[in-house]
């Protein structure tokens, strides 16, 4: 269990940005979960919604997208989402891929109450 | 005052910074002439006997020292103790290492340029697939009395790993595990798995074991000393 963790990770480069635009609240926070992250959703999100108000006043979402699992092939160069444990490439079945995309968890964006 | 919705767009891996932090240490140790190791496994599946065994076997010839991650106790550290250097790390409750916990236990260890650091990671087959701890190799160690079918199982851990050695092999005639079935199922995960079979007891496959690991850093460690030290 290291969501906790990567939450709290989260949430610190969260407060970063709003104290760097001089935000008055933050709203949402848009997060990106590949199925090769080893980082598990549900948990993400309980782990949220128990770190998130110790540290920001205002109601705070947290919006998970999934995403699927995208590869390029070192032998033919084919780049394909694929699914599942086994990687290979669908073009020309080799097994030397490298995995572009759905490996990472990543923050994608956040929405915030900022003065004008 | 008055104040506008704005969205920030970041697009970034959380764990960038930690990252980061590992591949600006994996290239210092590189130029150091270390070669760092992140042994990963379930527990019980040999790691510090393997540890023990390589000790043994290199005898002084080769320096090396040792991190050793538990959630209790200074058990570990106490067998390798009359061996090599080393420093147990106690993680409380956390079922992995992070790079934070060791870093400070290398401000523990005796400051040299060893050949070999090894980091026995927490006995886990899946947290500690998610943490770089800034390791050159990562080597995961499979027992026979675990079942071959575990790499499919835990895909994670041995997608990221560059090696496999299958401990207490001296148990296969007694044992239900097939070698050829648990390197092939990890190969479908990782084709460029190295394997290995050792018996840290009897000392089979260790001489093997440490020419690769000889072999690698002689070979390879210059690499990741001329990267940036950015990913």
């Amino acid at each position: 269990m290291h969501e906790k963790s990567l939450v709290q990770s989260l949430l610190t480069q969260v407060e970063q940005l709003r104290v760097q635009n001089d935000a008055t609240s933050v709203h949402r926070v848009t997060v990106e979960i590949g199925p090769l992250s080893g980082v598990e959703p549900d948990l993400v999100q309980s782990a949220f919604n128990e770190l998130a108000p110790e540290q920001f006043d205002a109601p705070l979402v947290l919006d998970i997208r999934l995403i699927r699992m995208q590869i390029r092939c070192r032998s033919c160069r084919h780049v394909a989402a694929v699914e599942g444990i086994t990687l290979k490439c669908p073009e020309c079945g080799s097994s030397k891929v490298q995995i572009i995309r759905g490996d990472e968890f990543r923050l994608i964006d956040v929405s915030m109450q900022v003065p004008v | 005052m008055n104040t506008a919705t704005k969205v920030i767009t970041v697009d970034r891996d959380v764990l960038s910074d930690r990252k980061q932090r590992a591949a600006e240490l994996r290239r210092t140790f590189a130029q150091r002439g270390t070669l760092v190791v992140n042994l990963v496994s379930s527990p019980g599946a040999g790691k510090t006997s393997l540890l023990e065994a390589t000790a043994k076997h290199w005898n002084g010839a080769r320096s090396m020292a040792v991190l050793v991650g538990d959630l209790a106790t200074e058990r570990d550290a106490e067998r390798l103790r009359p061996f090599v250097p080393v420093q147990q790390l106690t993680t409380g409750g956390a079922c992995h290492l992070e790079l934070s916990l060791v870093e400070k236990g290398l401000a523990l260890l005796p400051d040299d340029d060893f050949e070999f650091l090894f980091i026995e990671n927490i006995g886990n087959l899946v947290c500690p697939a998610s943490h770089d701890l800034a390791e050159h190799l990562r080597v995961a160690v499979l027992s026979t009395t675990e079942g071959d079918d575990k790499p499919g199982k835990y895909p994670k851990m041995f997608r990221t790993s560059d090696a496999l050695v299958i401990s207490k092999t001296d148990l296969l005639p007694h044992v239900p595990f097939s070698v050829a079935a648990a390197v092939k199922d990890a190969r479908l995960i990782q084709p460029c798995l190295q394997a290995f079979e050792v018996c840290a007891l009897t000392g089979d496959g260790v001489d093997a074991w440490c020419g690769y690991l000889e072999a690698f850093r002689s070979e390879r460690l210059q690499t990741f000393a001329e990267t940036e030290a950015t990913q």
